[in-house]
């Protein structure tokens, strides 16, 4: 059977409670393509199994939470299977499994959470902001995963003198600091007037980016390795 | 605002400075701009494939040495321009704030004198991190025949501080650095060391030096060999402490008699980078890896030569070797020994195993047995040809050595 769900937390767990011995169950927050005759579901959120779920999985290995969160804020189209998956693992061991690193669950699972963090790893290097004419940072990025929300504890901790909204352009939200608390909210579009120096600083910050290159030492597959195409967009040196 | 060709001058005196790191140092934002981020932070990547981490340039190129590889020596006839501290300090504030760099490079010629130089950079480090409340990575590099006390006082301010060896033996530095000595290089470093060791046993407050002190030589330039610059570099990471060691390959930016007029390859800078890893994070001494005179070879990786000139220890079971073995071992990188000690705690694992885990079998193969079973050649020239043929079929991936996901991530973490 295939099951549908929002994407949220409590309707996975709601419908990992519904597949858990559905031996041909698929998951999916998005589109899945049926087979004739295939028989679906469209899980109702009940806040009530999908605790009582919660806790027998704590039970089991008290971090699983925190993993799930991280694999349902996976850009792959998989992350369902993903997280069910490993999930069913741990509990049919009845234990923490993340170290059991020959089984094709784990691994799957291990794969995907390492491609979040290192996604917000990088864009800790690759967001960039710019200056509004009030002093707030602004800054549009489009990442794979969505962790717009998974930036802001380390750029509050060290601009904690500026208000700053990370605006994720694909998923339509934003992440911001207002000065003294941190949240997220839906945005489309935003329009920033910026301050009368950014174009200055831009401008001084691309002839630093070009002037640091060592020209006759061109390596632009590892270029590309380190920091691939799609993260340039927002990027002053690039534009 | 610091004028565009200003810091177009600065920056290319600055940048065949390899150390880029931005690592180890965990330092709080206490109400102003910045912090530490330990695992370090790359915010760009340039054409040549280095990051951009900290903002690397020279408060000054205005130099009264004459080092004959330098293209900031004083006889060169280049145009010469200094940077206020205050321009440097306001350039970092807003580049940091913006999200472009993890924090400051700083470097400087010997302008006018040693001890003023230093004191041009002290004076920058401190006002950054006093009047403008920064407290993002600073590194800054120190001045040989500087005054020891200006040195100190850097240091407080400062996250790291190094000082280049410049070239890898005293004979050499007299040739080709005349103004420079060992002891003006080796000293300063040795007290930083020993002052900075002083400084965590009385857990006095604030900081000295939290990520350490790095130092660089320049490869190729002049004729000492590679067993006796990892020779050096061991000595220098367990006798004087430092964290890192870089090597730059040399480029002929500048023609002398005394000095090549070709570049020193590119796969040698790399060869000694993969040993230099060996010493550090794998377990190998300087003389396991090459003789005193010797050289790394170029065809093969040095784990692969160890392995090649021992094969009596291999293949080892990878059900039962210790990790030290594991880490051994040709193509077997620190993330996949910790993977195979891990998963083989709850089941025997099989080659099937070690690919679905994607270890890379390419190499390993001749070295490992797993659950018994053998895939590789026994023989040490059949093993040699095929290591070799592959390499050279690789040439291009080789030297773009990073070219995806996988490797690249290895890269940052240093697995080999």
């Amino acid at each position: 059977m295939i099951y549908f769900y929002d994407g949220s937390r409590e309707a996975f767990l709601t419908a990992f409670v519904l597949a858990f011995r559905d031996p041909g169950a698929v998951l999916t927050s998005g589109s899945a393509q049926l087979a004739v005759g295939q028989e679906t579901c469209f899980v109702q959120t009940d806040a009530n199994r999908a605790k009582k779920a919660e806790q027998r999985l704590i039970s089991f290995d008290k971090n699983c939470m925190h993993d799930l969160n991280t694999i349902l804020k996976s850009g792959d189209a998989n992350r369902d299977m993903v997280a069910f998956n490993y999930l069913h693992l741990v509990a049919e061991k009845g234990m923490p499994v993340r170290s059991m690193l020959a089984e094709q669950a784990v691994i799957a699972a291990d794969e995907c959470m390492r491609r979040v963090k290192l996604e917000i790893h990088r864009m800790h290097g690759f967001v960039r902001f710019m200056e509004s004419a009030s002093g707030a940072l602004y800054a549009p990025i489009s990442p794979d995963n969505d962790i717009a929300e998974d930036l802001l504890p380390h750029f509050r901790a060290r601009l904690k003198n500026f208000p700053f909204v990370i605006h994720d352009v694909g998923r339509g939200k934003a992440a911001v600091y207002d000065g003294e608390h941190t949240f997220t909210a839906p945005l489309k579009e935003a329009e920033v007037v910026l301050s009368a120096d950014e174009g200055a600083w831009q401008s001084l910050w691309r002839k630093y980016y070009e002037s640091v290159n060592i020209p006759s030492r061109e390596r632009l597959r590892q270029m590309r390795a380190y920091m691939p195409v799609r993260y340039r967009k927002f990027m002053p040196e690039f534009n | 605002m610091i004028s565009e060709e200003k810091l177009r001058i600065l920056t290319e005196s600055a940048k065949y400075d390899v150390s880029c790191s931005s690592s180890g140092s965990k330092r709080a934002n206490e109400g102003g701009t910045g912090n530490g981020y330990a695992a370090g932070c790359c915010h760009s990547f340039t054409p040549d494939g280095r990051c951009i981490s900290l903002l690397k340039i020279l408060l000054s190129n205005d130099c009264i040495f004459s080092c004959k590889y330098c293209m900031s020596r004083a006889d060169a006839d280049v145009p010469r321009v200094t940077a206020t501290p205050d321009e440097i300090c306001e350039l970092v504030m807003d580049f940091y704030k913006r999200n472009y760099i993890e924090g400051l490079f700083l470097s400087s010629a010997v302008v006018k004198s040693p001890d003023y130089a230093m004191e041009q950079l002290l004076c920058t480090v401190k006002k950054l991190r006093t009047e403008h409340g920064f407290f993002g990575y600073i590194h800054v590099k120190g001045i040989p025949h500087a005054d020891e006390g200006l040195v100190r006082e850097t240091a407080l301010y400062a996250d790291r501080m190094s000082f280049n060896i410049e070239l890898p033996s005293e004979k050499s530095l007299k040739l080709l650095a005349p103004q420079k000595s060992k002891e003006s290089l080796l000293v300063p470093m040795q007290k930083l060391q020993r002052d900075r060791t002083v400084f965590k046993e009385e857990k006095r407050k604030g900081h000295f030096l939290p990520a350490g002190q790095t130092t660089q030589m320049i490869v190729g330039a002049s004729p000492e060999p590679d067993g006796l610059i990892l020779r050096l570099t061991q000595s220098l990471y367990r006798k004087t402490g430092l964290k890192r060691v870089y090597y730059s390959s040399y480029v002929p930016l500048v023609h002398n008699s005394l000095l090549p007029d070709v570049p020193a390859g590119e796969r040698r800078e790399h060869r000694l980078y993969q040993a230099d890893w060996l010493l550090r994070f794998y377990g190998f001494s300087a003389e396991e890896i090459v003789e005193d005179d010797g050289n790394l070879s170029l065809e093969l990786d040095p784990k692969c030569n160890w392995a090649l000139r021992n094969l009596q220890y291999f293949p080892v079971e990878v059900n039962r070797a210790p990790l030290e073995m594991l880490l051994r071992v040709p193509g077997i990188g620190a993330r996949s020994a910790y993977k195979i000690a891990e998963a083989r705690r709850y089941a025997t694992l099989t080659f099937e195993d070690l690919k679905k885990m994607r270890v890379v079998l390419k190499r390993a193969r001749h070295f490992i047995t797993a659950d018994g079973q053998f895939m590789g050649e026994r023989r040490e020239t059949a093993i040699r040809g095929l290591l070799a043929a592959g390499e050279t079929a690789e040439e291009a991936r080789q030297l773009s050595m990073f070219s995806d996901l996988e490797t690249a991530r290895s890269a940052l973490t240093g697995e080999l």
